[in-house]
């Protein structure tokens, strides 16, 4: 393959802090890579671990979460609980051998542009070394 | 194991007045098979049996039994059901009451300490069923098979469950009433029994489950016997939105097996039932077990000892280990 491997990743940011991070990103003019598509949802709390397994099952070659510091939540502690659990699908993946550097958890808030950056090119880079995903993607099946 | 006693304990509990039913064990229909047994009068007791081949967990009758709506005029029947357990029994009935399942009061629990329990796949290996009716007992250490006029002492570990070679709480957690002595535990490997997994590359591990998880038919055994899989509206009969799809593929199989091990983990009490079931012998305890292992000590938490505990996933602490967060 003489193109280079171009990763899709799916993002789930927290409205309240990544996303305006992400936001801040964009209106600083930051340049960082295009392979994320983020899906905005209230809290990082509110991310199902099948979220991030449907991801994968549908193209999705890495996949990131984004919420508010610890003690930051707009809901006082829905991130917490989201650490709980994505630590646990983290181990599961892993465990089943899917290279977890296909998943990703960060913490950015709402004045963080730069790290929402650093973030991305780590996530990508990360993906871009795992490779494409095609363990357990759904195969289409042409009509 | 003094059965004798079990069955006057069994007939005193179900002729009180505030006990709908007892749930035991009974002698299946052949072989080594046990059945399930519901005793309603002091007649019943009579067929009751506590034997290593008692593997079956009964705490799944508690949410199982069907709750259909009082006619009017009528009143609920609130009386109790007891039910008989073993160590790995009584944390799953623990585990029901955390996450308010069932109630405390609504069940009476007869703990019976388990000394480790018989895989009947092994056995039936080693010692093919006859027509000749067998008894099986424990011998001290060992197991003890009398078939007709022959005796024969089965080595402990030539055919124990591997739950039962894993398991740490031997004694009931809680019991109302406690027959028998209590048993000292023995020794259990730290790593669950998932080392050997673990150690593998990521590549190898994937062929391992791989191979595993197409197996796998989806015919949701694992959930149905499961103690702790009793939600009314489980995610994989929903159809708006389908959380997992019901194609039999494997790419659906194996979000079907990272769900049902995901929606047990800090929860699971590893009673074993999901891949004592599974039709085509998919190692699910081993993923429980794995889950239950880093819960243990990344966390300090077991599942199932404490009926005042906080459920582990529907709670946290700020200090919890946050090294893979970038």
């Amino acid at each position: 393959m003489s193109e280079q491997f171009k990763p899709n990743i799916v993002a789930f940011l927290c409205n309240w802090c990544t996303y305006a991070g992400a936001d801040l990103a964009g209106t600083s003019r930051i340049q960082y890579p295009a392979n994320v598509k983020i899906i905005r949802v209230m809290c990082s709390g509110r991310v199902n671990p099948l979220y991030v397994v449907n991801a994968l099952q549908q193209g999705a070659d890495g996949v990131l979460i984004s919420g508010c510091h610890p003690g930051d939540c707009h809901y006082m502690e829905g991130n917490y609980y989201a650490r709980r659990r994505l630590k646990l699908l983290k181990e599961l993946l892993e465990f089943t051998g899917v290279d977890p550097r296909r998943f990703n958890m960060s913490w950015v808030s709402a004045s963080e542009g730069h790290k929402w950056k650093e973030v991305v090119e780590k996530a990508v880079e990360d993906a871009i070394a795992a490779g494409p995903f095609d363990q357990f993607r759904r195969r289409q099946i042409g009509w | 194991m003094d059965l004798d006693k079990l069955r006057k304990t069994a007939a005193e509990v179900v002729s009180r007045d505030d006990v709908k039913y007892l749930i035991g064990w009974r002698r299946g229909t052949f072989g080594y098979r046990v059945a399930p047994h519901f005793i309603e009068d002091a007649a019943g007791v009579d067929e009751l049996i506590f034997s290593p081949l008692c593997i079956a967990n009964l705490a799944n009758y508690l949410t199982l039994t069907e709750k259909l709506p009082v006619p009017r005029g009528q009143e609920a029947d609130t009386r109790k059901v007891a039910l008989l357990v073993k160590g790995c029994d009584s944390r799953a009935v623990a585990q029901l009451i955390v996450e308010k399942g069932i109630k405390r009061e609504d069940v009476v629990v007869i703990g019976m300490p388990c000394p480790g329990m018989i895989d009947w796949k092994l056995l039936a290996e080693r010692y093919p069923e006859t027509d000749v009716a067998a008894e099986i007992g424990w011998k001290g250490e060992d197991f003890l098979l009398i078939r007709g006029e022959e005796e024969i002492t089965i080595p402990r570990a030539e055919v124990l469950a591997e739950k039962c070679r894993l398991c740490r709480h031997p004694n009931p957690v809680l019991s109302d009433i406690t027959i028998g002595e209590a048993v000292e535990p023995w020794a259990v490997a730290e790593d669950s029994g998932v080392a050997e997994i673990e150690a593998k590359e990521a590549a190898e591990r994937w062929d391992y489950w791989e191979e595993q998880f197409s197996k796998c038919i989806r015919c949701y055994s694992c959930r149905n016997a499961c103690p702790l899989c009793y939600c009314e509206d489980c995610i994989l009969d929903r159809l708006d939105p389908i959380w997992v799809n019901r194609a039999v593929n494997f790419s659906e199989n194996t979000a079907f097996h990272l769900a049902r091990a995901f929606h047990l983990a800090g929860r699971c009490v590893e009673c074993g039932e999901c891949e004592r079931v599974c039709p085509v012998g998919i190692p699910l305890g081993k993923l429980n077990r794995k889950l239950a292992r880093t819960v243990r000590e990344e966390y300090g938490f077991e599942p199932g000892l404490d009926p005042e505990a906080e459920p582990f996933q529907a709670s946290f602490k700020p200090d919890d280990p946050e090294e893979f967060i970038l």
